[in-house]
C-alpha cells in the first residue's frame, strides 16, 4: 500500500466515524436515560388546615345542620331521660342515639350522659361541680376533669393555636377540645398518612427492601 | 496531474510545485469531507445544551450580593423576579424582601407524644413553598422510630401503613433546624446562606453556585438541591412570595426550610403548625416570656437531636408527661 492509498483510508475512515459520531449524539444513543417515575399529585386532604372533626361550636358558626344539638326537638321539656346501664354497667344507647359511639376513657366507663349534660336542661352542659355552659362551649366542660391538660391547653401548648403568633398583628384562634376529640370517643382517631416521599432510585429500592437510605 | 490542473489559483509551476502537489480537488474535497463531519460531530455532541433553557438573565448575573442591595437595586431585583415568575407562571405575585422584626427570635418546638406520623405538615410545606414537586423536594422527613431509641439509623421515612400511629412506634418529623451555630453557613464558600437576626439561616437563591458544600455539612439533612429544573404546576403556585422565602428557585440551586419567612415575618404560624391536626407543633418568639415555646422550654423538658455536635438547634422536641 502507498502512502497516497493509506492516506486516503484514513479520511474516509475518519469522515465516516465521523459522520457516524454526529448521527450518534443526534439520536442521543448513549445517553443515560434518566428514570423518572411519575408522581402522582398530592390529594389536597393532606394539605388542607381542617381539624379532624366538627365541633358542635364550628357547626354552628359555619351554619351547619345544628339539628342534631336542638335536644327538645324530641325530648320533653321538665322530664328528664332516665338513663338505661346494662348488666356489665355500661350504658344501653335508644335507638336515635345509636350513633353515639360511647368510649371515654381507658375503660369506656365515663357514660353517665349527666357527668357532662345537664339532666334538668339537656342543651346545656354542666360540670360534676355545678357549672353550667352552653353546648358550644365546652372546653371548660372537658378541663373540669382534665386539669392538667387544660392547663396546657390555656396556655396553647395542648391542641393547636391557628393564626397570628403576633398577637399584635392579628387574632389566634384556639381550636376547642371537641375539634380533636369526640367527647364520646375521645382518642384521637387513627388517620391515613400522607403518600411517602418518593424514591429516588425505585429499582434499587424494591431490591433493598424499601430501605432505600438517600 | 499536470501543473495546470492544480486548484490553487496561480498559474504557472511557481504556485503548485509538482512534488508537493498534494492540495489537488480530491484531496481538498476529502479533507473538508473529514473536516465538516468533525464539525458537524462536535455540534451534536453538545445538542443537550438545547434543553438548557432556564438561564439567568444578565440583570441576575450582574446582581450584587443580598446585603450589599440598596432599597432601589432590591426593588430592581424583586421587579425582575415578579416578571420572571410572571412568564413562568402565568401570575402576578405578591412578592417582597421580608426583614426580621426587631426584638424577635424564632423557636420551634414538637411534641413526640402528640405526633401521629401523618405527614401532612410534608404536604402542607411543599404546596405553601413552591417546592418541586417533580423531581420532588420536600423539607421535612418524617421519621418512624422503634419506641425506646433515638437511633436515627433506626428512623424509617418510607413507611406507608394503612393507618398512622402504628402501635410500638413514635414519629420525628425532621427539619431545618435553624440552629445557632450552623456548620452549613460556615462551609458556604461563597456567603449565599447566612444566619438572620431572628435566627433563621436563609439562602440567596441568586447567588447559590450549587457546591453542595453546606448539604454535606448539615448534620440533620435539612438541605435539598435542586438536580433539575423544578417543577411545580401552575395552578399550584402559591403567588405570596418573599425574596429569601418561597420564590421559585433554578436548577442547580440549595434549598431549605426557613420557618415560612413568607408568613412568619408577617407575625402568622408557619404552613407546617397549621396543617397539623393533633397539634403537635409550636412556634413562636422565644424572647418574649409570655410565648408559647417560652412556656414549653420553661415547663417541658425538652431536648435536641444530636445535641454534641455542638450546632445549638432552635428546633426543640419534647414528650408530655
Ligand atoms: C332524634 C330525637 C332526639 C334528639 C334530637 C335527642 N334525643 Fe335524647 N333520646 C331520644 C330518645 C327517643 C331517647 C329514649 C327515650 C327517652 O329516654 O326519653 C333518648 C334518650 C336520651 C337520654 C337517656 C339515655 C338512655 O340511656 O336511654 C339522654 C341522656 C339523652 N337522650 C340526651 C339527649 C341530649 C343531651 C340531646 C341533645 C344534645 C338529645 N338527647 C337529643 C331522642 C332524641
Ligand atoms: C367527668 C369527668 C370527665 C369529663 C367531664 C371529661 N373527661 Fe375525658 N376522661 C375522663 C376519664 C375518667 C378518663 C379516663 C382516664 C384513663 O383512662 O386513664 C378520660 C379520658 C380522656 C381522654 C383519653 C382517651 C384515651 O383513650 O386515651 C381524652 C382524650 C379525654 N378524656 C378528653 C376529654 C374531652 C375532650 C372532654 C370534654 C368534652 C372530656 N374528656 C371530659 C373523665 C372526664
Ligand atoms: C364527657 C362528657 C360527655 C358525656 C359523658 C356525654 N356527653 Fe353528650 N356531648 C358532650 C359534649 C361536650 C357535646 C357537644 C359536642 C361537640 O361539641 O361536638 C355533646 C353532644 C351530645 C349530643 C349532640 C351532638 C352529637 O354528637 O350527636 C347528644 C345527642 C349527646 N351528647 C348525647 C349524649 C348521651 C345520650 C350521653 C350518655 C349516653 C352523653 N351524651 C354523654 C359531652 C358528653
Ligand atoms: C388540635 C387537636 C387537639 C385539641 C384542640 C385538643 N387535643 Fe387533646 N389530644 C390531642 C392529641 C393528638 C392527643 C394524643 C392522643 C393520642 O395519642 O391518642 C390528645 C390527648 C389528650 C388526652 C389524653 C392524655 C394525653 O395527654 O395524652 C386528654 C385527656 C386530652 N387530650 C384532653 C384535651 C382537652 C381537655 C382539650 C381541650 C381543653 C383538648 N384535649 C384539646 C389533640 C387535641
Amino acid at each position: 500500500m502507498n502512502a497516497d492509498a493509506k492516506k486516503s483510508l484514513v479520511l474516509n475512515g475518519s469522515a465516516i466515524v465521523f459522520v457516524a459520531l454526529a448521527g450518534a449524539f443526534l439520536l442521543d444513543l448513549w445517553g443515560r436515560p434518566v428514570a423518572t417515575v411519575p408522581i402522582v399529585p398530592v390529594a389536597p386532604d393532606f394539605t388542607n388546615t381542617a381539624t379532624v372533626r366538627l365541633s358542635a361550636a364550628e357547626l354552628v358558626r359555619t351554619g351547619g345542620d345544628a339539628s342534631g344539638l336542638d335536644c327538645y326537638v324530641c325530648h320533653e321539656k321538665g322530664k328528664t331521660p332516665v338513663i338505661h346501664f346494662g348488666t356489665n354497667n355500661l350504658v344501653i344507647l335508644p335507638k336515635e342515639h345509636e350513633d353515639l359511639v360511647m368510649r371515654h376513657g381507658r375503660n369506656d366507663r365515663n357514660d353517665n350522659c349527666y357527668n357532662c349534660h345537664d339532666a334538668d336542661n339537656l342543651d346545656m352542659l354542666k360540670t360534676r361541680d355545678g357549672h353550667k355552659s352552653k353546648i358550644t362551649e365546652s372546653s371548660r366542660l372537658c378541663g373540669s376533669c382534665h386539669g392538667p391538660t387544660y392547663r396546657d391547653w390555656e396556655v396553647g401548648i395542648h391542641g393547636r393555636t391557628s393564626g397570628f403568633w403576633d398577637r399584635q398583628r392579628g387574632a389566634m384562634v384556639r381550636q376547642d377540645c371537641t375539634s380533636c376529640h369526640d367527647p364520646h370517643s375521645p382518642a384521637f382517631p387513627a388517620m391515613k398518612p400522607g403518600p411517602r416521599p418518593n424514591q429516588l432510585h425505585p429499582e434499587k429500592d424494591v431490591a433493598e427492601n424499601g430501605k432505600e437510605t438517600h | 496531474m499536470s501543473d495546470h490542473n492544480c486548484n490553487c489559483g496561480g498559474n504557472g509551476s511557481r504556485h503548485c510545485a509538482p512534488g508537493n502537489g498534494k492540495m489537488d480537488r480530491r484531496s481538498f474535497l476529502r479533507k473538508s469531507t473529514v473536516l465538516a463531519s468533525g464539525i458537524a460531530a462536535i455540534a451534536a455532541s453538545l445538542a443537550p445544551l438545547r434543553e438548557l433553557t432556564d438561564l439567568g438573565s444578565v440583570d441576575e448575573f450582574l446582581q450584587k450580593h443580598y446585603k450589599e442591595l440598596s432599597p432601589a437595586e432590591m426593588e430592581k431585583a424583586l421587579e425582575r423576579i415578579r416578571k420572571e415568575v410572571e412568564r413562568q407562571y402565568g401570575i402576578r405575585p405578591h412578592l417582597r424582601d421580608l426583614k426580621p422584626m426587631d426584638g424577635v427570635e424564632f423557636v420551634y418546638c414538637l411534641n413526640l407524644t402528640r405526633c401521629i406520623g401523618c405527614r401532612k405538615c410534608v404536604h402542607a410545606c411543599v404546596a405553601e413553598n413552591n417546592q418541586s414537586r417533580s423531581p420532588e423536594i420536600q423539607y421535612i422527613r418524617v421519621l418512624k422510630m422503634p419506641n425506646g431509641t433515638f437511633d436515627m439509623e433506626k428512623g424509617d421515612h418510607n413507611y406507608a401503613p394503612e393507618t398512622v400511629p402504628e402501635k410500638g412506634f413514635f414519629y420525628m418529623p425532621v427539619q431545618c433546624h435553624q440552629c445557632k451555630n450552623p456548620p452549613c453557613v460556615k462551609v458556604c464558600p461563597v456567603d449565599a446562606t447566612w444566619q438572620e437576626a431572628d435566627g433563621i439561616t436563609v439562602i440567596d437563591y441568586d447567588w447559590c453556585i450549587g457546591c453542595r458544600y453546606c448539604e454535606a455539612a448539615c448534620p440533620y439533612f435539612a438541605r435539598r438541591f435542586n438536580f433539575a429544573t423544578p417543577s411545580v404546576p401552575k395552578e399550584q403556585i402559591n403567588s405570596d412570595m418573599a425574596y429569601l422565602g418561597n420564590r421559585p428557585r433554578h436548577k442547580g440551586v440549595m434549598e431549605k426550610c426557613h420557618f415560612c419567612i413568607q408568613r412568619t415575618r408577617e407575625g402568622k404560624y408557619p404552613a407546617c403548625l397549621e396543617v397539623c391536626p393533633t397539634g403537635a407543633r409550636k412556634f413562636g418568639n422565644i424572647l418574649d416570656p409570655d410565648s408559647e415555646v417560652s412556656y414549653i422550654l420553661k415547663n417541658k423538658r425538652v431536648f435536641v437531636l444530636k445535641e454534641e455536635v455542638g450546632t445549638l438547634p432552635r428546633f426543640f422536641y419534647y414528650f408530655d408527661v
